[in-house]
């Protein structure tokens, strides 16, 4: 059975290239553009893992965040990765913080990102 | 680059789609009394699945602009169900409480579209916050006053509490499937189903159970003396031409439905 995954992401480009490449890799992939609409389906899907932009909607945005404590709150059993291409140790930091699983910058080599995905659902 | 958000793509007109589920009454007046209008979100989105929708909704703070749309739609819908059906639609407990208009709203909507005031039904939906209840209240009473019928969703369940019932004194107590599911062999639920049957004795009301999808649970719901089944065991949520065949014709269906269906004239 394909794991279910999450994928919070505003630009459309890299969303419509996360779920091909993670669709091919035999994940079974939904997308969200807003914090809203992922919390959303967070609470009512489950999904085995969900990979979180860190901004949503603007260059000082940080809802990333709001959705890793999100998932930990309400699907604690749910893995999370964080992408960012404004990555700094504080932000690491608070991501650990809120239980993320992993954060990784952007750009991401997709197949690394697959790999990781996978290590870390079927490591439940 | 980004799309529309969700909310844009919601809110463009025809996006919702409003389907009826028939609700059947138990006891020896059988047959469906009334059916529930529910909507569904535009086909390709994440918003497809309803507790998404209004999850979603409730989250961008929209349920009062959100709940005009959907009733504006569930009546347009509703034109071609059989006469004499009652309708119910759902509305958030904080649209009661704070949009002061929404009762002259829907009772202009369904007189326009034919549809008498004591033939509609507003099931209440609480999730938010607890608020002070005077714009609430007043709602409901005014509402009543003029025929329509109210019903407490999700009993049982959620934030339907003792206090909404004493606030809304509803004349159906709907009881969510969580307590539904599994009643048959489980005496615990059973007992709560019996607590709830009685509390809405007191209160003069009936009480529809919801998320019926086992024969047996209909059976012990039977026994229990509760008045109104709904659930995927008898009709799924359709299409108001669909439903006519309720009220007309039920041969051929499964043994669930002619337990429950009225008998011929």
């Amino acid at each position: 059975m394909s794991h279910k995954i999450l994928i919070v992401e505003d630009e459309d480009s890299i969303s419509f290239a996360l779920r091909r490449f993670l669709s091919m890799r035999g994940f079974d992939v939904d997308c969200a553009s807003e914090l809203e609409e992922a919390q959303a389906l967070v609470a009512h899907v489950p999904y085995a893992a969900v990979v979180a932009d860190l901004r949503l909607t603007c260059v000082h945005g940080a809802e990333g965040l709001e959705m890793i404590s999100h998932v930990r709150k309400h699907a604690p059993g749910t893995r999370t990765i964080l992408l960012t291409a404004y990555g700094s140790p504080e932000i690491e930091a608070e991501a650990r913080s809120r239980g993320v699983d992993a954060v990784l910058p952007k750009p991401q080599p997709l197949g690394e990102l697959a790999d990781l995905l996978t290590a870390l659902v079927e490591a439940e | 680059m980004s799309s529309p958000s969700l909310l844009d793509v919601l809110l463009r007109p025809g996006s919702l789609q409003a389907v009826f589920q028939p609700i059947f009454a138990l006891g020896e007046d059988r047959g469906v009394r009334f059916v529930e209008g529910l909507i569904r979100g535009p086909f390709g989105t994440n918003a497809r699945e309803a507790s998404v929708l209004f999850e979603y909704v409730r989250r961008k703070g929209k349920e009062v602009e959100f709940d005009r749309l959907c009733v504006r739609q569930v009546v347009a819908s509703a034109a071609g169900l059989p006469a004499g059906l009652g309708l119910s639609v759902n509305i958030h407990a904080s649209t009661l409480e704070y949009d002061r208009s929404f009762p002259d709203f829907l009772l202009h909507l369904a007189e326009a579209s034919g549809i008498p005031a004591p033939g509609l039904i507003v099931e209440i939906v609480e999730h938010g916050q607890g608020f002070s209840g005077a714009g609430f209240s007043a709602a409901v009473r005014s509402l009543r006053d003029r025929g329509v019928g109210v019903a407490l969703d999700d009993v049982g369940c959620g934030q339907s509490s003792y206090r909404r019932m004493l606030d809304c004194q509803p004349q159906y107590f709907k009881v969510d499937r969580y307590l539904v599911h599994g009643c048959h062999g489980d005496p615990r639920r059973q007992a709560i189903l019996d607590s709830i049957a009685g509390l809405a004795r007191t209160f003069s009301s009936r009480v529809v159970a919801e998320g019926v999808e086992r024969t047996a649970d209909l059976e012990t719901l039977r026994q229990l003396e509760i008045d109104f089944a709904q659930g995927f065991l008898l009709a799924e949520p359709g299409p108001a031409s669909w439903l006519a065949v309720w009220s007309t014709d039920v041969s051929g269906y499964t043994p669930a439905i002619s337990a429950v269906a009225a008998p011929p004239e």
